[in-house]
């Protein structure tokens, strides 16, 4: 077994390792320094970026279009909340909370990849099943009053240790962490690669004697599961669950956090998240100097256009292709200088 | 020479509306024996190759692998069983790189089962067979490559590279020289050698006589989705029928060579 240091050393380059530790202290002292207010929006931001990852490994790593995917992270929110205001704001309901998101991330994931991953259903028909599977659960949260109090939204306690937002702060920071190794790994094991080469070639992977479906099906698991507990924290940080979360709104915000970072990279998801929630919170910020900002929906659509536009590979896509050509320039200027030497 | 029968078919047929693309066809396989397919362009040869690796199922007629009935089974099913296959369009894995295409293949082989956290590179005996792979299909030095970025030459070794690694009992190759330039046609004949040599059954399709000629053990002459004739390489390229055929269908390339 290779030590931790080895593992770490074969990923990143020593630079890497350098920056994502200073920003990693950066982070861990930022409370301190902070206004409630920073502190609230990069919770928010560690919590989404889970989500966006969680996207990513069925957009950018299989490339499948899932307009659904709203239904783990609005579910994650609701199970939280119905679970508090029923059983009491404790710590064990918290921990039961968890295992319930997990067990109704999955019965979704294998109701949505059953029905959308079936031979011959084309990627337009399986993304229109998402949308619609996601809409009878958005339906069925809306006219269930009793337990979801319907379109008014959900308003719940949280154990109280978690309405603390320092602590929330670092539990969300701690949650994008092991969420990113989690999701790292799977992406770099034998069938994270298979989910991979799906997106390359299904036909290939099959004849290479991949069971697509079951591929297919582990990494909706993976990123269904993922999704719902991302929810399950973003809930119990607004301490707010409603039919929103479940529509296809923040199924697309997922899709554009994606677009915006760059897809398959996973660090995207990240990139992308922290980008629209800054931008977003400026535009709010900015509306008490003129009334235009009012209409901020519209400056975040023209910045979607702008990157998909000019940077199709997205945030990370862009800078790697960029820091790939300088290093094919460097190589072979240096090849070209050792290949002058022996003539000077 | 003759060993024992691996893919039989009986009757099989296909047709897509009112046109029979393949008919009636009867095919005995021995086990390691080098048999071509030939037949001008259209002959439904590579129909045949999708019933028999079950891209296609067929309307009439069986199909049996080493003695079982695989008409029903998937196409996974028969690679599990030891059947592989190459395609007329180059079909790889475009943005993976060389290596990660024919490491993939390996994985399959493998049979190491849905693992999801373990790291792919701690395999040491797959990433062993994959480098052993590249070198048998001379692409050693390309490993680091992204597979859209070779040649379309190396994309036709990188493909057998990884069909190879299947290590498959029956190897269907669809013209595996298909738009090489004609001077690096050689190497792949070369390649083709090495593997017959091993002693793997191979069934290849082309529609060039004179290239696999050499290498054939047996031919089988295919025209609008019947069989026309099969036997010895000499006889059966010497056969009346078949200069006929040929040449009625306007295809005249390599018969006469």
């Amino acid at each position: 077994m290779k030590s931790l240091r080895e593992h770490i050393q074969r990923d990143f380059s020593k630079n890497v390792i350098i920056a994502l530790s200073v920003l990693l202290i950066a982070l861990l002292i930022f409370p301190k320094f902070s206004s409630y207010t920073m502190l609230n929006l990069l919770t928010r931001i560690f919590v989404i970026s889970v989500f966006a990852m969680s996207y990513d490994i069925l957009r950018g790593y299989m490339g499948f279009i899932n307009l659904g995917h709203a239904v783990y992270f609005g579910g994650g929110a609701y199970v939280a909340g119905i679970l508090y205001n029923k059983l009491g704001t404790t710590i064990p309901v918290f921990i039961l909370s968890i295992a319930v998101v997990v067990l109704y991330s999955v019965i979704c994931a294998l109701v949505m990849g059953k029905l959308s991953f079936k031979k011959g259903t084309s990627v337009f028909a399986a993304a229109m099943l998402t949308l619609a599977l996601a809409e009878v659960v958005r339906n069925i949260a809306e006219s269930w009053r009793d337990v979801t109090n319907g379109t008014d939204g959900l308003i719940f306690k949280v154990p109280s240790i978690l309405s603390n937002r320092i602590f929330f702060y670092y539990f969300s920071l701690i949650f994008l962490i092991v969420m990113f190794i989690i999701l790292r790994k799977f992406i770099l094991s034998p069938t994270g690669r298979v989910i991979i080469a799906i997106r390359e070639n299904e036909q290939r992977a099959e004849f290479l004697g991949f069971r697509i479906e079951n591929y297919k099906l582990i990494a909706i698991l993976v990123s269904g599961v993922s999704a719902g507990l991302a929810g399950l924290v973003f809930g119990t940080f607004n301490r707010f669950a409603n039919t929103e979360l479940l529509s296809i709104t923040y199924s697309t915000n997922a899709l554009l956090y994606t677009l915006i970072g760059g897809t398959g990279t996973l660090y995207g998801g990240i990139v992308g998240s922290i980008v629209v929630n800054v931008f977003q919170n400026m535009l709010l910020n900015l509306r008490s100097i003129h009334p235009i900002f009012e209409r901020w929906l519209i400056f975040l659509g023209i910045l979607y256009i702008a990157v998909i536009l000019f940077m199709p590979k997205g945030i990370v896509g862009t800078l790697r292709h960029f820091i790939e050509n300088r290093k094919v320039k460097s190589d072979n200027e240096k090849s070209s200088k050792t290949e002058k030497a022996p003539g000077e | 020479m003759m060993g024992e029968v691996l893919i039989k078919t009986e009757n099989l047929g296909i047709s897509f509306g009112a046109h029979k693309a393949v008919s009636n066809m009867n095919l005995e396989l021995e086990e390691k024996v080098f048999t071509t397919i030939l037949g001008p362009n259209g002959a439904g040869k590579t129909t045949l190759f999708n019933l028999i690796s079950g891209l296609l199922k067929p309307t009439e007629g069986k199909i049996y692998f080493k003695g079982t009935d695989i008409t029903c089974l998937s196409p996974v099913e028969r690679v599990k069983m030891g059947m592989g296959r190459s395609f007329q369009l180059t079909n790889v894995f475009p943005n993976l790189t060389v290596y990660e295409n024919v490491r993939l293949a390996v994985q399959s082989k493998e049979n190491i089962g849905y693992r999801i956290f373990v790291d792919h590179r701690n395999y040491t005996s797959i990433n062993q067979k994959a480098d052993e792979l590249l070198e048998k299909v001379l692409l050693s030095d390309k490993k680091s490559f992204i597979a859209s970025k070779l040649s379309h030459t190396e994309q036709r070794k990188l493909e057998l590279g990884m069909v190879l690694a299947l290590e498959p009992e029956a190897l269907l190759l669809d013209e595996p020289t298909a738009g090489m330039a004609i001077e690096e046609v050689p190497t792949m004949i070369e390649i083709l050698a090495k593997i017959k040599k091993t002693g793997t059954t191979v069934i290849l399709i082309e529609h060039k006589m004179d290239m696999v000629k050499a290498l054939s053990d047996k031919l089988i002459i295919i025209v609008n989705g019947m069989k026309l004739i099969e036997g010895e390489p000499e006889a059966v390229s010497k056969h009346p029928e078949v200069l006929k055929a040929y040449l009625g269908g306007g295809v005249i390339d390599g018969i006469n060579t």
